[in-house]
């Protein structure tokens, strides 16, 4: 019923049945609220976190699967400041409600690891988390504008 | 149309402008004559925090010269805490870096008095906004809180502006007119004095506001007309933002809902498959038709709700399926009943277009059917809500779009003083008209009343919040237009059928106000009054009440309307051998205004250019919340795939307050009528909803996104809505380009390819 997950780089007790999903350990264990509910099936994205770098729903992910690997959620990426995904997300002002935005940042922040100058169509494949608001024009070129700050290494 | 809007326009505006007049190009008011809340909110003050100071309802200033502004309307991702907070920021002269919002407190000084009166028919428009007044409901909907705010809170800035220099000038001993503000600073030129607004708060304070005040002139805006950095925008970014459902009071418990399969109906019986609820179930609380479990987590809560069955229903004839619902509406467009005892109204006539189309041979007749299906809101951020009932006092977090209602619900329901009662107001994520429904704090409060002072966030999944959404309606409807002899259209009479929306609403709220008077004018929003030169028009519809929840959905009555009207003139255009483009701006040769913003999208959108193999261009034009935008769509039409290419959109909303808020607005409302123009369709099979997640209820994906275009055109008009002006002209662009592209016309949503 317990078990010991390393979030952000730190050890993490949660006390809790092995099934119940990441996200919800996040949200009501570790009290970390940024990664958020949408769907609960793996298709809207507002929940997706880094687990060992790759980018996860973890709506539908297990604590006992993510047991021994690294979770990363968007309060570690900002620790030491606005990353270059989120500077270019404050320079082309994407967010409107804001609330599934976290999802998109840890996607592209995925991405840009994979693939450092993503095209337009490697955009649409690898970014499939949904918006209501319709940020999605302004999205596309803050990921462009992340790519070239992370390149720049500002 | 223009005509009849501009009248009405003046006479809203008559109550405000007798205390006004032009003095060197700004203008005056008089603060004691003008909008009498404003009166009030000089005396009325927020609550202060140490080292604030406030000027009246809607600001304070630190003595480091930050300005807090009071927003009472709620952050949606509309921007509406920037635009509220540049108005205030325009008329001080302010640091816009220094600039910072605050919620308003709940007070009928901060009451939207445009909205309330927006929703009435215009012979009750003046009552209806003097009873906006008494009533004072704060609420964010209609497109109206920056017109709402226009007047007010630039005339609060303007009041506190000029006690600042009056304290600057008295200390100094020079003579106001020869004091000028720039970026928060006051400056005397002569005596070569200056200082910060800070430097003058408390002095200022204790001046009594003057009489009259001075607002800006267009031409001396500095902050208006650019585009700042949005205010949310980097705790948004940063994932810091705090939603409802982020809120984390101490021992704080969790619950979860769940209705009887049914969209209407009672809940009779709870059938648990081991006999009893899970042992992590704390409480189990039942409603009317539901039950929510309470629990230590959402997590067990959800999964102990899926052991529970809910056993109830409604009785015979509330079971509703889609494709029977279709027919009896095509009964009531017949004439007959349909089982429904319809309430037939005329919203809009002039001429004799019933006659004149009885009248005409067949072949000068035309003739189509439109229908749209029941739409989820689906906001991105399920519906939740937190309570705590302690001590005779009671807190409520919960992102909404009617703080008031919340507040008048939590008092009558727990049986406290509205003063006993906070609210809080976090941001929303996403509201659409979704958050003013009440049901989900109704819940919670019936479950924070069992928890011994806990408090408890309940949380709906997005199951329930798709099977049980107060839905935009299904509506049907039919047009008959008569041809003239030159070629023309000589009369054009439109029926409607569906239910009254905010009968709906207000039903819920409480029954005792939801009757069929006075006449929901949402019904025919949109289709009641057009600006096109028919001689002979007539537009009624018919009020059906369905075993459905309906609610206010982002465009209301035109986010159907404007399909029908602007798919049906394009078949008209097509009948008349006329290019739907020219077509509307022969209609259009007396409305200057509608005729410059169809020039401005087909001239931004290259009209006449050719288009490659397979792909159609459309155009549509529609005015809603004192807006008027004209969309041009290209389609690439692959076999029954539809992929939308280009949207190029001209719009009017008087003057762009923030160009950059007003393009991503356009952008951002078009996807979501493209969702409900290609994938939004929730259908009723004996009483329940088939669709339940975004796997079955679909969104507008990155991948289908088009390329947008976007061109304002600043006419000085009175101010117009934005938030939702471009919901209603995209799906008629979109189907009119399909048309363009393979001759088929789509006269029902989604489109379909057959």
């Amino acid at each position: 019923m317990a078990v010991t997950l390393s979030i952000n780089q730190k050890p993490v007790t949660i006390n809790a049945p092995d099934d119940k999903p990441l996200l919800w350990a996040l949200r009501e264990d570790a009290n970390l609220v940024g990664t958020k509910f949408g769907c609960g099936i793996a298709v809207c994205g507002a929940c997706t976190v880094l687990v060992d770098g790759v980018a996860t729903r973890s709506c539908v992910m297990p604590i006992s699967a993510v047991v021994g690997k690294q979770i990363t959620t968007i309060e570690a990426i900002s620790e030491k400041g606005p990353s270059a995904v989120q500077k270019a997300w404050i320079e082309h002002q994407v967010p409107q409600c804001g609330y599934c935005q976290a999802g998109f940042i840890m996607a592209t922040t995925a991405l840009l690891e994979k693939i450092p100058e993503p095209t337009d169509a490697d955009i649409d494949a690898a970014i499939s988390n949904l918006c209501r608001c319709g940020t999605y024009p302004a999205m596309r070129l803050a990921i462009k504008k992340a790519a070239q700050i992370k390149k720049a290494g500002v | 149309m223009a005509d009849s809007s501009t009248k009405k326009m003046s006479k809203t505006r008559r109550a405000f402008l007798i205390g006004t007049g032009l003095i060197g190009g700004a203008l005056v008011i008089s603060t004691t004559l003008a909008w009498r809340r404003v009166a009030g909110a000089q005396s009325f003050k927020p609550p202060v925090k140490a080292g604030e100071t406030a000027f009246n309802a809607w600001l304070k200033i630190l003595p480091d010269s930050t300005i807090i502004v009071q927003v009472p309307r709620q952050e949606m991702g509309q921007g509406i805490y920037t635009m509220l907070a540049m108005l205030v920021a325009e008329e001080l002269d302010a640091d816009w870096s220094k600039v910072r919002v605050e919620q308003a407190q709940i007070s009928a000084v901060y009451g939207n008095v445009t909205a309330l009166g927006d929703s009435a028919p215009a012979p009750m428009q003046a009552a209806m906004i003097a009873t906006a007044r008494v009533l004072g409901v704060q609420m964010t909907g209609g497109s109206t809180s920056t017109r709402d705010g226009w007047e007010p809170m630039r005339m609060a800035a303007a009041s506190a502006r000029a006690v600042l220099l009056a304290a600057a000038a008295a200390k100094w001993n020079v003579p106001v007119a020869e004091l000028t503000v720039n970026q928060s600073v006051i400056k005397h030129a002569g005596a070569g004095k200056s200082g910060p607004f800070g430097e003058f708060v408390q002095a200022a304070a204790a001046l009594s506001p003057p009489s009259q005040v001075m607002v800006k002139a267009q031409k001396d805006w500095k902050i208006l007309g650019t585009s700042p950095a949005r205010l949310d925008v980097v705790e948004k970014s940063l994932g810091k933002a705090q939603f409802g459902i982020d809120v984390r009071p101490e021992g704080l418990l969790y619950a979860t809902v769940k209705h009887i399969p049914f969209v209407s109906g009672a809940l009779q019986e709870v059938r648990w498959k081991n006999g009893a609820p899970p042992k992590d179930v704390l409480h189990q609380v039942r409603g009317d038709n539901w039950l929510a479990v309470i629990s230590t987590s959402y997590w067990s809560a959800k999964k102990a709700l899926e052991e529970a069955e809910l056993i109830g229903g409604g009785p015979t004839g509330t079971v509703l399926s889609s494709d029977q619902l279709t027919l009896r509406y095509k009964d009531v467009l017949d004439g007959k009943d349909g089982g429904f005892a319809p309430i037939r109204r005329t919203f809009g006539e002039h001429g004799k277009a019933e006659q004149v189309i009885a009248a005409a041979p067949a072949a000068k007749r035309i003739e189509a059917a439109y229908s749209v299906p029941f739409l989820a809101h689906a906001a991105m951020e399920p519906l939740n809500c937190t309570a705590l009932i302690k001590n005779g006092k009671v807190d409520v977090w919960v992102g909404n779009q009617a703080p008031t209602v919340v507040q008048w619900l939590a008092s009558g329901n727990v049986g406290v003083a509205n003063d006993a009662v906070t609210v809080h107001t976090p941001y929303l994520g996403g509201g659409f008209g979704r958050r003013f429904d009440i049901e989900v704090i109704r819940q919670t409060l019936a479950c924070a009343k069992v928890t011994n002072g806990k408090p408890v966030q309940l949380i709906w999944s997005r199951e329930q919040d798709i099977q049980h959404d107060a839905y935009r309606p299904a509506v049907s409807c039919r047009f008959t237009a008569a041809i003239d002899d030159k070629n023309g259209v000589n009369a054009w009479h439109h029926r409607l059928v569906g239910p009254s929306v905010s009968k709906s609403v207000i039903g819920r709220m409480n029954p005792l106000f939801a009757g069929d008077f006075p006449p929901d004018k949402t019904n025919a929003d949109g289709a009641a009054e057009l600006p096109y030169a028919f001689a002979n028009f007539k537009c009624d519809h018919a009020q059906v009440d369905l075993p459905v929840p309906t609610g206010y959905w982002r465009s209301v009555g035109n986010s159907y309307t404007a399909f029908f009207v602007e798919s049906f003139l394009d078949e008209l255009a097509v009948a008349l051998k006329k290019d739907p483009y020219l077509f509307r701006l022969e209609l259009l040769k007396d409305q200057p205004r509608f005729a410059r913003v169809v020039d401005a999208a087909a001239s931004a959108a290259q009209w006449s250019t050719a288009l490659p193999q397979g792909w159609g261009r459309g155009i549509a034009l529609a005015e809603s919340f004192k807006s008027i935008a004209c969309m041009v769509v290209d389609v690439e039409v692959v076999g029954k795939d539809i992929k939308v290419r280009r949207v190029v959109t001209a719009v009017d909303c008087g003057t762009a307050l923030h160009p950059d808020n007003v393009k991503v607005q356009i952008s951002g409302a078009a996807l979501y009528g493209l969702t409900a123009a290609l994938k939004g369709n929730i259908t009723l099979k004996d009483g329940i909803v088939q669709q339940s997640n975004f796997n079955d209820y679909g969104l507008m994906s990155m991948a289908e996104c088009p390329q947008f275009e976007t061109v304002i055109i600043n006419s000085g008009a009175a101010l117009g809505g934005i938030g939702e002006v471009v919901v209603p002209p995209i799906a008629p662009a979109l189907g009119n380009a399909i048309y363009a592209a393979t001759g088929k016309r789509l006269r029902s949503l989604p489109f379909r390819l057959a």
